[in-house]
């Protein structure tokens, strides 16, 4: 594929993370995570963009034909945005895999497949936890799995929420355990504090 | 778990829960998402009926055995003790836990019971203010009975500033969540100013019995006009006798209103005559705050206590850790909306600060005290002594810089009818 056929949308969260759909896949057997410059070595594609200059980048997750881009430059997402663009398609053009696979994991009797676990888990959120949080302006966000535990981040009404602990425990663990058993435990790994429009404030002594 | 929606203290809590394995169902005043998904986990209650949300939960435990009951806050308490009631379980007679909420009633059961507090008089909002400004004896602080935190209570010194108070006290009443309460945000108490020194006491009643869980020292003057908390560090550097005099107080004061079971959180002062009960809740401490508290070598939570004796589970020791341990609920900066706060970084990495948590959320509004209570966020701190958590406190806030858009401009206020 020629670098001029690849289109890229991006579609900003806010001035802080944004999705780039990119129309061809970039890493179709799961989902790669990193946080650091460190873990994207290997890994072209995220290499680039944590090296984008005064970029602020912190993370960067690839799944699939979908990029996302956490920084903490609060500038908007011009500048940074077209240069993440130009690191997408210097990757797919290069030839080379943009994401490295993950390591495996040490074998062990009985070990679950992440991979696996993802799509399975990826299917709950998608049918039935984000039509729910969407009810309060909220949303869940599959970050990973990683020896059966989920990474998730949540967003709009859910980020900085009085009751998101409640959402996560009573809810989702629970929806979690009942459709993916193999599931081990969860960990939220987003930051309430940034919440902007969280659902319900804590106000009261 | 009744866990309204706007309170600090869900995580604590469930986490708590999850750390000793107790199958939780979370009781809210607003139904979560998952309320379908998880009937036997989520529950919605009308914590201001208290009697109808015993009866519903009454219902639920046919199908879902309910063995204890917890409230976190002021009206969950009192919507907790009627659970407890009807479902004969351990908590506070109803009568207990409305009189420790109410504080015209607190004050006269204390009172009757021969307990050190201010002098008091019930006033209606309508009443003529410049008529009362003539009457009482100052200094004095206008209370309302039902707000938290500290919202609209106002010190006053002469009778101008009594009228003045009086105004701004009729405006935060006539706010909507302040005139739900009914009744109650239509008096006011005028009391006593009490000078002094402020101290918190953290408690635990057991079969009636009050064990102190922690004495906390509040550093800063709370001489008004508003009482803004700020600082408070345990263990307390009071002398052990004053202490012992401080509990006794408590104790009596606990055993006026009837509470029987569970959290208490009580300000007292202490002067040349010795101890004033200022207030007394029938709840854990508010906010973040308990976060600084933790027992026996295990390090167990304040929540965690709750939860076992609630339950009836086995408590562990109820003695605090040894090192000295702070909160600042962080001051309130300034009228207008959060637009960034900088320093928090810098802050955490004070020498004893254990976390900087900012609550507040960019595009918030703060509004300060008497009309707000929100505080913007919460430092830690823990150390090898009292003066050197709170000096690591004071060090972090000093980190920290709120830059705020100017509030909107003032609306009229509209002076309430009653109906």
């Amino acid at each position: 594929m020629s670098q001029g056929e690849i289109r890229i949308t991006a579609e900003p969260v806010d001035n802080h993370r944004c999705k780039f759909v990119v129309s061809q896949p970039l890493h179709a057997t799961g989902v790669r995570r990193f946080a650091s410059a460190d873990e994207a070595k290997g890994s072209p594609l995220a290499e680039a963009i944590f090296a984008i200059p005064a970029g602020g980048v912190t993370e960067v997750i690839v799944s699939g034909n979908i990029v996302t881009v956490v920084k903490d430059n609060p500038a908007p997402w011009q500048a940074v945005g077209k240069a993440v663009g130009a690191a997408i398609r210097a990757a797919a053009v290069s030839g080379a895999p943009p994401v490295a696979a993950k390591a495996a994991p040490p074998s062990a009797a009985g070990a679950v497949n992440d991979d696996a676990l993802y799509e399975q888990v990826a299917k709950v959120f998608d049918e039935q936890v984000n039509p729910m949080v969407a009810r309060h302006g909220g949303r869940v966000e599959l970050i990973d799995v990683q020896d059966a535990v989920v990474m998730l981040r949540m967003g709009g009404g859910c980020q900085g929420c009085g009751m998101a602990d409640v959402t996560l425990r009573q809810g989702i663990e629970g929806m979690l355990a009942q459709f993916v058993p193999a599931v081990r435990g969860i960990v939220d790994i987003t930051d309430h504090a940034t919440g902007a429009n969280p659902y319900f404030q804590a106000s009261k002594k | 778990m009744l866990l309204p929606t706007t309170t600090y203290r869900t995580t604590a809590f469930v986490e708590a829960a999850r750390q000793i394995g107790v199958e939780l169902t979370v009781a809210s005043e607003q139904a979560s998402t998952f309320e379908g998904a998880n009937p036997a986990g989520l529950l919605t209650l009308d914590f201001k009926n208290p009697q109808r949300a015993a009866d519903d939960v009454h219902v639920f435990a046919r199908r879902q055995p309910i063995q204890g009951v917890v409230g976190v806050d002021d009206d969950t308490a009192i919507v907790a003790a009627f659970i407890a009631q009807r479902l004969k379980l351990k908590g506070n007679p109803t009568q207990a836990a409305e009189a420790a909420r109410d504080k015209h009633q607190q004050r006269q059961r204390l009172a009757d019971a021969g307990v050190p507090i201010p002098r008091f008089a019930l006033h209606l909002l309508t009443e003529d203010s410049a008529e009362i400004a003539k009457t009482i004896p100052y200094p004095c602080v206008l209370k309302p009975l039902r707000l938290s935190a500290s919202r609209g209570v106002i010190r006053a010194d002469n009778p101008q500033a009594f009228i003045e108070a009086h105004g701004r006290l009729q405006a935060i009443l006539a706010q909507p969540e302040a005139a739900a309460c009914g009744e109650p945000a239509w008096h006011y108490l005028v009391e006593e100013f009490i000078p002094g020194y402020e101290v918190a006491l953290e408690g635990l009643v057991v079969n009636r019995r009050l064990h102190v869980l922690a004495i906390f020292d509040k550093p800063d003057p709370l001489d008004g006009p508003f009482f803004e908390e700020t600082i408070y560090v345990t263990p307390s550097t009071v002398p052990a006798g004053l202490q012992a005099s401080i509990k006794d107080c408590a104790e009596r004061a606990v055993r006026a209103l009837g509470i029987t079971e569970g959290p208490v959180h009580a300000e007292l002062r202490y002067n040349e005559n010795g101890p004033w009960l200022i207030e007394l809740a029938a709840r854990p401490i508010g906010g973040r705050c308990s976060a600084v508290l933790r027992f026996g070598d295990q390090k167990v939570s304040l929540e965690e206590i709750i939860l076992r004796h609630a339950l009836g589970m086995a408590l562990p020791s109820l003695q605090r850790e040894r090192p000295a341990a702070g909160v600042m609920m962080i001051p309130i900066p300034g009228a207008g909306t959060v637009q960034e706060v900088r320093g928090v970084e810098d802050a955490k990495r004070v020498p004893l600060v254990e976390d900087v948590q900012i609550t507040a959320h960019p595009g918030e509004r703060l509004v300060p005290f008497p009309e707000g209570s929100r505080y913007p966020g919460f430092i830690f701190a823990r150390g090898e002594t009292p003066s050197a958590v709170e000096a690591a406190l004071r060090a972090a806030h000093a980190k920290l810089t709120f830059t705020l858009l100017p509030p909107p401009p003032p609306t009229s206020s509209v002076a309430p009818t009653r109906p």
